[in-house]
């Protein structure tokens, strides 16, 4: 259908639309017409990625000189494909409806991995290898060297794309990864090089996190894309973890003894290419003199994302001295790895700051501040004049660089833990160090400064205001919208006592307690005799899960959840869980019924849907709150408070809330869809820890289902599903959650709709 | 309609909040949208059955009874077998009462497996089954789990065996309280297997609605439904009752069918001995030896019970009545209009009860244009089968 929102005519490639969509997008143009940034959240299975779509092609085909380009970052490879293939959809309909053929070019991008076609190289199984391979194969130097020696192996994908696939753009149309897979089959080209070169001029772009985030993937993917873009993060709720991912670093032990190792290679290597080409190693220190200027005058143009990693009083400076020739570099590597193992050997933790860090270098070994920021820039470089061809091989010397460069460079916002062992083992040695960043703005600041609109949207999003707090942006649009529905289609119940009148809590004090231990028992049984097919079961953490489980067993009362249904578990090995999940499902299937335990923040929690009858009850046992002794997570919580006077418990409660969110959220994916959720926990009634849920949960939590007894939960869950049962028709959604074109047009529906949007 | 079943006592019901009832639902909250939906269900399955279809009138239907342990929840008082039996029974006498030419057999599952409780047959006393199987039923403590598809095996053996002519109806109707089932091998093969037999299974969930079962009737083209309470439960059961359209699938064919009379020996009458009805020959437990009974027009071989398919000459036997009853399904009434009240002009009378019009909508019939309510409307299409105001007209004039 066609939409007319505030002016701009919207091609929508449905017949009926949900109010709700309808708001979305009113909020979304108006955030674009702004040129700011936004942060909305609308509840899964509303459709949110097709508004998104719908919306912002709309906009560009309208103002193509306002809005050049869409940058859609997804999650993972099926929901970028996902993505695509509500793209392809809505592209046919612009098809359909003006007759004229589709000038846009949207294609997905993801790692070598996915996209390779060379038979050999597209064998491997790990990232890395594939990574290390396709370089060993593409690099420049190899390529030179093939003139000389014809027998040197190499890829004739990307010989063939650097040959041609330059001048000839990519025609027109969709690309999802396979599509880009089978384009460069056919034309004999790489599609990976394709990918990434045409993203330049592609009209939209579907990609992950990382490439826009990571500072060190972003500096060679979304380096040159145009400002006028608008950047999407779909499934943003933990946007700030990503963010703090990307900028920390973890060396162990096993880093430093490889990174040694890399070291004795590179010296061998400087030997050898001494003895036969010294004038490759001037050529570079001679450019090494002219410093990073290049980058520089690119940056100043306002061509490139800028790199938090590579500050900007680094690219004004040529590379110090002391570390300009390739032996002294070697030396000054060496001496660095001493110093770092020398602060591995220690028997008590220990937390400073940078500068701290850096006094203490300076006084033990003499390795000044500025040579380490200028480590990364000048390890890359050296690895080029040496034509190393393996890559992979020299990934930690290379994190190490990154460590000194970071290091150097902020003095806040980090923090340097040394832990001598891990908290769980403490009598095996294993020392790491913690390069940990505490501020999510670091990463994705250059985002928020380059783009002109960055959308977050997600699910769970609440409360929306914490999000520009900790990100440090400030947004124009701040909206969460709620689910209109025919019928009240979740049920979320806080169970509080158990029947015995016991407070039940995963609260620290009281989560041995035999007595909830017991309740939260009998709460599942008798869960299992009423839902039917699958329940899924939240824990707080895998050690929580095996005392509870193991204590359940004692009681016997896994014996009596087992007549009801079957139990499966997931475990931290990715193979077990999957296996486990497919088996759950399979249950689920053919009538057996079945449970599934699992952890939030686990691989469950995050990623999978439990779509109607995949999951017709969420249970979450306790508050998930994040292991909070951890001394990464203190120091974090300190400087948010001291930097964004965000208090150190509103802070662990809004993690605990939208991890709680995510969890019981698996079990509604759409209006047809229905599902219980409850949670478990006496604290869940309290005001501040209920107030942080999605508005759309939360609405429809009654003063009445605060505080139940297990029974009281079972007699309304049990006529909550019956309700549920009775058939349910479109024709019922008609009007009230599902509108049609003449329905939208009416005054009285455009006044419910203003209602959907809250604004913050 | 007398035996309107009482409301339990506040007592005895389960957690209740009867606050909430109270509570104003403009938001198109849940309360009053489920009634909304249940409303219209109640006309849409009187619009259902009114078109022009082929009714399927001869039917074989099998009902499966889950007796799992979840037959002891007592949500439906005093415990949900009580009250299936208490419904089973107005559904069999419904059933006949309605199917005059049809058949009826039972089965109940337990203990992870089925016993066939009767076979498919004509008329019998309802009494006698729930004798039986009470008496079964508590001799056995109940077992752990349930299953649908331990009955199938036992289901297809049975419609099987006695060769079903390519024109009845073959139906199962699933009374499903357990949320489980256990299956020794794909149920999807024996959803598959049913679809191919066309077997039409129908479900009544008692608890919640599974998946399986969802598929299942999908699948075979029945119905399935999830109570409420007990009367939703007792209105479930009569969708049953009526025959349900004939698949476009199944044969049409002339039945030869045979009216054997009523032939009542006197004991004083010293030439008539008695004999055995053929219909008990296999089955011990029936009564023996009887004077009277229903010969067979074709080869006097004698039943005690109608309607039968002679075992001896494989005729088809029934009695005139029999038919008459079937007959208003041929030649159903219009479906009542639908009208709101507000527009409805005249007085605001039920025609038939008298009582007044309060409901939202008043129902008019397309002949004589006299207003019903909706329970009325209900009743004359369900009981009466014909338009009271209709049939007074025509008996003035």
């Amino acid at each position: 259908m066609k939409l007319n929102i505030e002016g701009l005519l919207v091609y929508f490639p449905y017949d009926y639309i949900y109010p709700e969509q309808y708001s979305y997008m009113q909020e979304l143009k108006r955030t674009l017409d702004a040129k700011g940034h936004g942060v909305l959240e609308m509840p899964s299975g509303t459709g949110k990625t097709i508004s998104l779509l719908s919306l912002i092609v709309a906009y560009q085909r309208a103002y193509p000189l306002e809005v050049t380009k869409l940058i859609y970052c997804s999650r993972t490879v099926p929901e970028i494909e996902k993505v695509v293939e509500e793209l392809r959809k809505l592209m046919e309909f612009y098809a359909k409806e003006t007759g004229e053929t589709n000038k846009l070019l949207a294609l997905a991008l993801s790692s070598r991995k996915n996209l390779c076609v060379h038979p050999e190289v597209s064998s491997l199984r790990f990232g890395k290898e594939v990574d290390g391979k396709c370089h060993s194969l593409t690099a420049s130097y190899i390529r030179a060297q093939r003139h000389s020696n014809p027998s040197q192996p190499i890829c004739h994908f990307f010989e063939e794309f650097d040959a041609l696939g330059r001048q000839v753009p990519i025609p027109p149309g969709i690309y999802n990864l396979d599509d880009l897979k089978a384009f460069g089959r056919r034309k004999g080209w790489c599609p990976y090089y394709l990918a990434r070169y045409s993203i330049l001029h592609a009209n939209i772009v579907v990609y992950s996190y990382h490439y826009l985030l990571d500072p060190k993937i972003a500096d060679l993917v979304s380096k040159e894309l145009a400002k006028k873009s608008v950047v999407v993060f779909d499934e943003a709720h933990n946007i700030d973890n990503v963010c703090i991912d990307s900028m920390s670093v973890n060396l162990t032990r096993r880093t430093l003894d490889r990174s040694q190792a890399n070291v004795e290679t590179l010296q061998n290597t400087i030997q050898r290419i001494k003895e036969i080409d010294a004038a490759k190693l001037k050529e570079e220190y001679r450019r090494l003199v002219e410093g990073l200027k290049e980058a520089n005058v690119a940056r100043e143009t306002d061509i490139y994302l800028s790199n938090p990693v590579l500050p900007d009083e680094i690219l004004q400076e040529a590379v110090p001295g002391s570390i300009r020739t390739a032996e002294h570099f070697v030396g000054f590597m060496k001496r660095l790895l001493e110093y770092l193992k020398s602060r591995l050997r220690i028997q008590h933790v220990v937390q400073e700051s940078s500068p701290q860090f850096l006094k203490d270098i300076y006084e033990k070994v003499c390795i000044d501040r500025k040579p380490l920021r200028f480590c990364a820039e000048r390890l890359r470089s050296l690895l080029r004049t040496l034509e190393i061809t393996d890559i992979a091989d020299f990934s930690p010397i290379t994190l190490i660089s990154h460590f000194a460069t970071l290091v150097s460079t902020y003095s806040k916002g980090f923090t340097i833990i040394i832990e001598p062992f891990e908290d769980k083992t403490p009598t095996i040695a294993n020392p790491v160090l913690h390069f940990s960043c505490m501020d999510p703005s670091i990463a994705i600041k250059p985002v928020f400064e380059r783009f002109q609109s960055v959308i977050i949207t997600s699910g769970t999003l609440s409360p929306l205001d914490i999000y520009p707090r900790i990100l440090d942006f400030r947004p124009v649009t701040m909206s969460s919208f709620t689910m209109t529905l025919a019928r009240t289609c979740l049920c979320p119940l806080i169970v509080g006592r158990g029947n015995d009148q016991v407070a039940i809590s995963s609260k620290f004090e009281t989560r041995e307690d035999f007595a909830v231990i017991r309740n939260y028992g009998n709460l599942l049984l008798e869960l299992s005799g009423i839902v039917p097919d699958g329940i899924v079961a939240f824990f707080t953490s895998y050690i929580y899960m095996e005392n509870i489980v193991a204590s359940w067993y004692e009681q016997g009362i896994l014996e009596n959840i087992q007549r009801n249904k079957l139990i499966f578990i997931e475990t931290p090995d990715a193979a077990e869980t999957s296996m486990a999940l497919e088996k759950y499902q399979e249950a689920c299937e053919n009538g057996r019924g079945a449970i599934l335990l699992s952890v939030a923040r686990g691989k469950v929690s995050e990623g999978i849907d439990f779509v109607h009858h995949y999951g017709r009850a969420v249970i979450m046992f306790g508050v998930p709150y994040v292991y909070t002794q951890s001394r990464i997570l203190k120091a974090r919580l300190e400087y948010l408070r001291d930097q964004f006077q965000i208090r150190e418990n509103d802070f662990l409660t809004f993690d605990a809330m939208r991890h709680a969110a995510q969890c019981v959220g698996r079990a509604i994916r759409g209006k047809t869809d229905y599902g219980l959720m409850i949670f478990a926990d006496k604290r869940y009634a309290r005001a501040d820890k209920r107030g942080k849920l999605p508005r759309w949960i939360q609405e429809h939590i009654s003063d009445g289902s605060l505080n139940l007894t297990i029974d009281e939960t079972v007699q309304l869950s049990k006529h909550f599903l019956r309700q549920m049962a009775q058939p349910f028709r479109r024709e019922d959604q008609l009007g009230l959650s599902l509108l049609t074109l003449d329905q939208l047009q009416s005054e009285e529906t455009l006044q419910r709709i203003a209602q959907i949007a809250q604004q913050v | 309609m007398d035996e309107e079943p009482e409301r339990t006592k506040r007592w005895e019901g389960g957690y209740e909040r009867t606050w909430e009832v109270l509570k104003e639902d403009e938001s198109g909250s849940l309360k009053a949208t489920v009634e909304d939906i249940l409303f219209k269900d109640k006309r849409k399955r009187v619009f259902e059955n009114y078109g022009q279809v082929r009714l399927g009138m001869m039917r074989h239907l099998f009902v499966v009874i889950d007796t799992s342990r979840t037959m002891e929840d007592q949500d439906l008082k005093p415990n949900r077998l009580t009250s299936t039996l208490k419904l089973m029974e107005y559904f069999v006498d419904e059933y006949f009462d309605q199917n005059p030419i049809s058949q009826i057999g039972i089965i109940i599952t337990k203990n992870k497996r089925a016993e066939k409780l009767t076979d498919l047959a004509g008329e019998f006393s309802p009494r006698r089954i729930t004798a039986v199987w009470l008496l079964k039923h508590f001799s056995d403590s109940f077992c752990a789990g349930s299953s649908i598809s331990h009955g199938w095996p036992r289901l297809k053996q049975s419609v099987s065996n006695r060769h079903m002519p390519g024109h009845t109806s073959r139906e199962v109707l699933v009374i499903f309280s357990s949320l489980t089932t256990c299956d020794p091998s794909n149920i999807y093969d024996l959803i598959k297997t049913l679809k191919g037999l066309k077997i039409r299974v129908s479900v009544i969930g008692l608890s919640a609605e599974v998946r399986v079962c969802t598929i299942l009737t999908r699948e075979t083209g029945g119905t399935y439904h999830v109570i409420l309470d007990e009367t939703h439960f007792r209105e479930l059961l009569t969708f049953h009752v009526k025959p349900p359209p004939a698949s476009s699938s199944s044969e049409c064919s002339l039945i030869r069918m045979g009216f054997p009379q009523h032939a009542i020996a006197s004991v004083s009458d010293q030439d008539s001995k008695p004999s055995f009805s053929m219909s008990h020959l296999d089955n011990s437990s029936g009564p023996g030896l009887t004077l009277g009974g229903y010969y067979c027009p074709q080869c006097r071989a004698k039943y005690t019970e109608l309607p039968v398919e002679c075992k001896v000459c494989g005729l088809t036997l029934v009695s005139a009545p029999h038919l008459a009853r079937s007959f208003h399904h041929l030649f159903p009434m219009d479906a009542f209009q639908e009208m709101p009240l507000e527009e409805f002009e005249g007085e605001r009378f039920c025609e038939a009860c008298q009582g007044e019009l309060k409901d939202k909508s008043v129902f008019i019939c397309s002949v004589c244009s006299s207003a019903f309510c909706v329970e009325c409307d209900l009743f004359i299409h369900d009981t009466l089968h014909c338009c009271p105001s209709c049939i007074h007209s025509q008996s003035t004039s």
